[in-house]
């Protein structure tokens, strides 16, 4: 890996030499591809989300000004583009209980006990998404930074461009909905 | 019954724990910067990029050109006082105004500052 820092490669870049690049995207996509694996389960449409991350960096590279490390430049155009994509994508499917799998029925069955399995772990993640995909896409944006990539209020006003209380608010009218999906795709006998 | 808002802190909690996937395609940067190359040139962006790039230059010169077309004007020799006030008044004047065009041009929220 190339080990020059971050402005170093960016000048270069800025300077006409394309291939200085490829080093700032090896170093990022890993964490670029953790965020977008948050907004899109497809391979396809997540690898379409770094894409466009790393596409718009390079064409927008010229804004960065260096006063906060690149890494947080490039993650919140990330946070952008996951948005983006939601908004796009939007598909506001409901699920019910029939289309529970198993493991998610399992894990339902099973709350008040201790489970820290890989197995059971995979399917509250499962579950949550079947829960963010009843969100809108402000929502389930907001509900994923905050619960799940634990952004402080702060940090998601700053993202998002809402107040603090306003990301407040949206944060617990969110987790409501979902509260609220919830209690219509679990059988009642479950909760 | 069981609280749903438990059984929701509790699924976020569980998820929350599962080690997040930074998994990258086999040679992804290729994919990127395969792209970044084959992208069409935006003439309009170039074009952009090169006029803003030509403001200090040109207010550079801009600059030289008062200051030069200003000298002669003050040292031309053998004109009476009475009859140099009036064009000294009218450059003053013209350069007063260039001065705010070019502050307007530098800083055009505060075009005032350097007067």
């Amino acid at each position: 890996m190339d080990e020059r820092p971050d402005k170093e490669l960016i000048d270069e870049v800025l300077d006409g030499n394309t291939a200085s690049f490829e080093p700032l995207v090896v170093k990022y996509q890993p964490r670029v591809f953790a965020l977008a694996r948050r907004y899109a389960r497809r391979r396809d449409e997540v690898e379409d989300i770094v894409q466009t991350v790393f596409m718009k960096a390079y064409k927008k590279l010229s804004s960065y000004r260096g006063d906060a490390p690149f890494e947080h430049w490039l993650m919140r155009s990330a946070t952008y583009t996951c948005y983006d994509f939601l908004r796009k994508h939007q598909r506001n499917r409901e699920w019910n209980a029939s289309d529970l799998s198993e493991e998610e029925t399992d894990w339902l069955e099973n709350i008040g006990e201790e489970s820290t399995g890989e197995t059971d772990r995979e399917a509250a993640k499962s579950l949550v998404e079947k829960l963010l995909d009843g969100l809108k896409p402000d929502d389930r944006h907001i509900i994923t930074l905050f619960e799940l990539e634990r952004k402080s209020v702060k940090e998601i006003a700053e993202i998002t461009g809402f107040s603090e209380s306003n990301v407040k608010v949206k944060t617990h009218r969110a987790r409501e909905k979902m509260r609220k999906i919830l209690a219509t795709l679990a059988p009642e006998k479950y909760l | 019954m069981k609280n749903t808002d438990d059984i929701l802190s509790k699924m976020l909690a569980e998820t929350r724990e599962i080690p997040v996937n930074d998994h990258v395609p086999y040679a992804f940067e290729k994919r990127i910067m395969a792209h970044i190359n084959e992208a069409p040139v935006n003439l309009w962006d170039e074009w952009a990029g090169a006029l803003w790039r030509a403001v200090v230059p040109c207010l550079g010169v801009l600059t030289l050109m008062a200051v030069l077309w200003k000298a002669p004007a003050e040292s031309k020799p053998g004109q009476s006082e009475g009859s140099s006030a009036p064009a000294v008044a009218v450059h003053e004047s013209v350069n007063e105004d260039l001065e705010g065009i070019v502050m307007l041009a530098i800083d055009p929220e505060n075009p005032g500052l350097g007067q």
